[in-house]
């Protein structure tokens, strides 16, 4: 029934000293318990694996020290494949277990099923079929015993999810990455995302200083004409005047910013996996996934463009201003009152203060 | 012409105030009746204004002539008269269409255009005429049409001094307002203003010569060029007809002759009849851009190159008129049957307009993603491809898309070859290029670190061959730009590329949108626009996972736009009963909705600046009277006084503001309203 989870339990610093000590009169529970502990944490034990520590005798045996120790919480009992499997508790955790009444015991085997998923405080109730006031208490109590948490789940923020203590959230509860405590962390994305527009910059595009090709221009027809002029010594009046084509003044500190030629555009992939190896992100995984959701983001946000299905680059303007259409750069596109104004009353296109303010002239009072 | 037509009280209102202030009032009043009243007879606009019927056939006569109005004879004799919108905006327009032609075919060409839109349709004769008036004919008529054309030289001359005549009221005046705007306004006119001033300050005389038409052979040259571009169309009886009653012949024609008169039963044969319907109208339409066989032309059958050979002097603004106009013309012959095309009636085909418009906003557009050498390209790509191309987009397609791999015609293709060949040699094709891809093709020197050339290059020295391929390296950025500006189709002169112009216009539909909500409502506007157009419908906490961004940053931004109207919501109930807390609260994002919005709030900002030009006209009344009398124009400065002069330059300052305003809401109009027909909603 319950999955089989690595998660990982607090490890129970004890037993290394209580087991030389007790050695001599330990039982056969402890025994096993111990001999359980030796292999590390979090591991399955299946009943081939048990007795093969030669613990116990038979197989009734086995069964009973089992027994035994599940009684004392030390072990937990979980079927894996439709086969009954163990795992051990810390001794201390167990001990937390033993103060508890059953009605928290209940609900606490619920929650522990249930695992990084969590569990809605009314599904709960539902499964274990306690009183509200009962489920109140007793997830209260638990709380205070800090062997289980609330968290907030960002699919239904209104609901209060149940899950262990030493358990982090799932993602389907506690959202991606860019997600705190149910809610978008604003300062990681922006800093990730400017790293990655960084970084797909760098791969789609190259910075050209404004004097890369500083060639002198030869002008041909005037070169020409001058000649000719020498020549003949009067201009022909057919000839096109000396004027040289049209080439800005370039300033060599200036640069500008192109698409590469043959550039390999970046993916979700590629750019999560740069992501990664830069280690900017302490303890937070980015999978593709996330990545792939935070550079849709950017490009809804127009800073990165789509290049066929995977594929994304540098959104780029050859200019810097910022250019609106006739409708908005009027002052009617952006008018406050643009739906009150008609052809006649107190609001109309001569009374109007905006068109004033814009031509700067007087509107009628 | 349904989506087109459809009438809304801002666009009368809008369209009003154009006649009027082309026009005169009377023509305005008549417009605005029929605006107000929909269809109607004669005696049924009498009826419903104020004027008489002599004044009201004046009105008529005046819109007829300029094309505004449809009118109609039924079985019933009675005359219909009804609202051309579509040409009626298209006042709006006058300026800008001699701009577009101007770049395109120099001045003369403008020239000859300009008369056009100023006299609506006229004969060819009459238009030679005007030009050339024959001794004995009646001085009154021609005299006056060569006054406009004079007048017109005048603006023309003077534009290239910096100075424009403020004429009110008539098509010149916006003409040169126009002109004088976008010259001062495009800072990437630069090529254009060079070749304007050296011009200008070579010897004014020259260029007042070279603008001028010389012979009549040329005028028909010009003439002949335009029509085979698709600028100048011939006028037909059709052409009078309005939708409904076009629609209604076509109908009639198709049911007479496939079902023997009766109207066909069955699903069936009614999506045939639709078909067929369609059909005929197409024919109609296509009919009236055929060419006539000119009498003139010898060199008929090479016509293709005719175009392209004079194209790199188009693009970059010379007026080889007469060079071109010797060679082609000078071939006799022309005057033995000139009579026949002679009774010619000719118009501008202001669907050949929209799609100039067309290619100056893309090549606009590509120009702030991309620079300027690579917007240069896009534009000669466009411009060579204009010429196979007689409008935007289908009005009257079939229900039945066609086959989507169908080979792509051949005219609508362009290579990169072609583009090497037309392109202004000026240009420094260097720019906005990786300098590794320079290298690449050229196979001299290096890049060092710094990215610089090892061994510079001039771009004038590169061969053909080389230049071609630069100006791939340009066509492929324009590929890759997620407009998808171009399209490639095969290797064959280098590199061909077709442009698939119905999604580039959806593309730039949904930019339009996005602007207005960036200068209302900043990024955060924008990005929420496109995470709904991305996604679809979405409640708050996708919206939220979308934007990754929390709800309460999101609000304020959702409400005021779903006030704009800019996004629909929706509410579902869960429950029985429609609780707002047991409901699902849905946003989206309608492109088309969104797209009609903004066209009807761009067409009352149109509407406000006309009411502003003229309540600031108002103002300075008394001294523009006194400025426009006959002695004052010239002498300003000797007979207004410090203040007067003042005044009307503030005057004429607000004036260009306001109208340069009015032509740029104009250029969104034709972004959203007439590079695509409707698009399907959610």
């Amino acid at each position: 029934m319950a999955s089989v989870s690595a998660a990982p339990s607090p490890a129970p610093p004890t037993k290394d000293e209580s087991a030389p000590v007790l050695a001599t009169e330990v039982s056969p529970a402890d025994l096993l318990y111990d001999k359980c502990a030796e292999s590390p944490q979090g591991t399955v034990f299946f009943q081939r694996e048990l007795s093969n520590m030669q613990v116990a005798n038979s197989m009734a045996e086995l069964t009973r020290l089992l027994q035994d120790l599940c009684d004392r919480h030390l072990m937990k009992l979980m079927t894996f494949d439709n086969e009954p499997c163990w795992k051990l508790r810390s001794k201390t955790e167990a001990e937390k277990m033993r103060r508890l009444t059953p009605d928290e015991r209940l609900l606490y085997h619920h929650i522990d099923q249930v695992q990084s998923e969590g569990i809605w405080s009314k599904a709960l109730r539902a499964r274990t079929n306690v009183t509200q006031q009962v489920l109140t208490k007793c997830l209260k109590s638990l709380e205070s015993k800090d062997l289980v948490k609330s968290v907030m789940s960002v699919k239904f923020p209104n609901r209060k999810m149940y899950l262990l203590k030493h358990l982090r959230p799932s993602e389907d509860i506690a959202g991606g990455p860019w997600q705190s405590e149910g809610d978008f962390d604003n300062a990681l994305i922006s800093i990730v995302s400017t790293a990655v527009s960084q970084h797909v910059e760098q791969e789609t595009c190259i910075r050209v200083p404004g004097d890369w090709n500083s060639y002198t221009p030869v002008d041909r027809t005037a070169a020409i004409a001058h000649k000719k002029a020498q020549v003949q010594s009067v201009q022909d009046i057919e000839d096109t005047p000396t004027t040289k084509s049209f080439r800005p003044p370039v300033d060599p500190s200036a640069s500008r910013l192109v698409h590469r030629n043959n550039p390999k555009y970046p993916t979700a992939a590629s750019i999560s996996a740069w992501l990664m190896s830069k280690q900017i992100l302490r303890d937070k995984e980015v999978r593709e996934d996330d990545m792939e959701q935070l550079l849709e983001m950017m490009v809804l946000d127009g800073r990165l463009e789509k290049i066929s299905g995977t594929n994304y680059r540098t959104a780029m303007t050859a200019s810097d201003v910022q250019v609106f259409n006739g409708f908005v750069d009027a002052p009617c596109g952006n008018c406050p009152v643009f739906d009150l104004c008609s052809d006649e009353g107190e609001i109309c296109a001569r009374t109007c203060v905006y068109f004033g303010e814009w031509l700067s002239t007087e509107s009628e009072e | 012409m349904s989506y087109l037509q459809r009438e809304t009280p801002i666009l009368a209102e809008l369209c009003t105030f154009l006649v009027e202030d082309q026009y005169g009032e009377l023509a305005a009043r008549v417009f605005s009746v029929l605006a107000r009243h929909g269809r109607q007879t004669l005696a049924a606009l009498v009826r419903a204004s104020y004027l008489n019927g002599r004044q009201i056939k004046h009105g008529l006569v005046v819109l007829i002539q300029q094309h505004l109005l449809f009118h109609s004879v039924t079985e019933s004799d009675v005359n219909y008269y009804e609202i051309d919108w579509q040409q009626s905006y298209c006042l709006v327009r006058y300026g800008k269409v001699l701009k577009l032609v101007e770049d395109r075919y120099g001045k003369k060409a403008t020239n000859v255009i300009s008369n056009l839109l100023t006299l609506g349709h006229t004969r060819i004769v009459d238009l030679k005429e005007a030009y050339f008036p024959a001794p004995e004919v009646a001085e009154s008529r021609g005299g006056e049409t060569n006054g406009t054309s004079l007048g017109k030289r005048n603006a023309n001359g003077e534009r290239v001094n910096g100075t424009a005549i403020k004429t009110n009221g008539i098509t010149n005046g916006v003409a040169s307002k126009q002109d004088n705007l976008t010259n001062g306004d495009g800072g990437h006119a630069n090529g254009v203003k060079i070749s304007g001033t050296t011009n200008g300050d070579g010897a004014e005389e020259d260029a007042q010569e070279e603008n001028t038409i010389q012979s009549v052979d040329e005028l028909y040259a010009i003439i002949y060029h335009l029509m085979q571009q698709g600028w100048i169309m011939k006028v037909e009886d059709s052409q009078f007809l309005s939708p409904g009653d076009m629609h209604d012949q076509a109908r009639a024609a198709a049911v007479d002759e496939n079902y023997g008169g009766n109207n066909p039963t069955g699903n069936k044969d009614k999506e045939v009849l639709a078909a067929d319907i369609l059909q005929r109208k197409r024919r109609i339409r296509d009919d009236w851009l055929t060419v006539p066989k000119f009498p003139t032309r010898k060199r008929q059958n090479a016509e293709p190159d005719y175009g392209m050979s004079n194209k790199r002097a188009k693009i970059s603004h010379g007026n080889d008129w007469t060079s071109h106009g010797d060679t082609v013309l000078l071939d006799a012959g022309y005057t033995t049957s000139q009579a026949t095309s002679a009774d010619l009636i000719i118009r501008v085909n202001p669907e050949k307009v929209t799609v100039g418009m067309r290619t100056e906003q893309l090549a606009l557009l590509v120009e702030t993603r991309l620079g300027y050498t690579t917007s240069q390209i896009y534009r000669v790509m466009l411009r060579l491809l204009e010429t196979n191309l007689a409008r935007c987009y289908e009005e009257w397609p079939d229900r039945i898309k066609d086959d989507p791999d169908a080979p792509i015609d051949s005219r609508h293709l362009v290579t990169a070859r072609d583009v090497a060949k037309n392109i202004d040699r000026s240009i420094d094709l260097f720019e906005s290029l990786d300098p590794h891809a320079i290298v690449q093709i050229t196979r001299k020197g290096h890049v060092d670190k710094h990215h610089r050339l090892s061994n510079p290059i001039d771009p004038d020295s590169l061969t053909l061959d080389d230049k071609t391929k630069i100006i791939d390296k340009h066509i492929q950025l324009l590929s890759d730009d997620p407009f998808h500006f171009v399209t490639w189709h095969s290797r064959a002169g280098y590199s061909q590329w077709h442009v698939e112009f119905e999604e580039i216009a959806k593309s730039v539909i949904q930019q339009e949108v996005e602007n207005t909500v960036a200068a209302r409502k900043g990024a955060l506007g924008v990005k929420l626009i496109r995470a709904l157009r991305k996604k679809g419908k979405l409640d708050e906490r996708q919206t939220c996972n979308a934007m990754m961004m929390s709800a309460q940053d999101l609000r304020g931004v959702v409400n005021d736009m779903t006030v704009q109207g800019l996004i629909q919501t929706q509410e579902v109930p869960r429950v029985e009963r429609r609780e707002a807390k047991h409901s699902i609260h849905l946003i989206w994002y309608d492109r088309q909705r969104a797209r009609e919005k903004l066209l009807h709030d761009t067409y009352k900002g149109m509407v406000r600046i006309m009411q502003r030009i003229s309540y600031e006209r108002g103002k300075v009344k008394q001294l523009l009277i006194k400025a426009e009398r006959s002695d004052v124009v010239g002498n300003e400065e000797k007979w207004l006084n410090r203040g007067e002069l003042d005044a009307l330059k503030k005057w004429k300052e607000v004036q260009e503001k306001l109208l340069l305003q009015l032509f740029r809401e104009d250029d969104l109009v034709a972004t959203l309203r007439d590079f695509i027909g409707p698009l399907i909603s959610v």
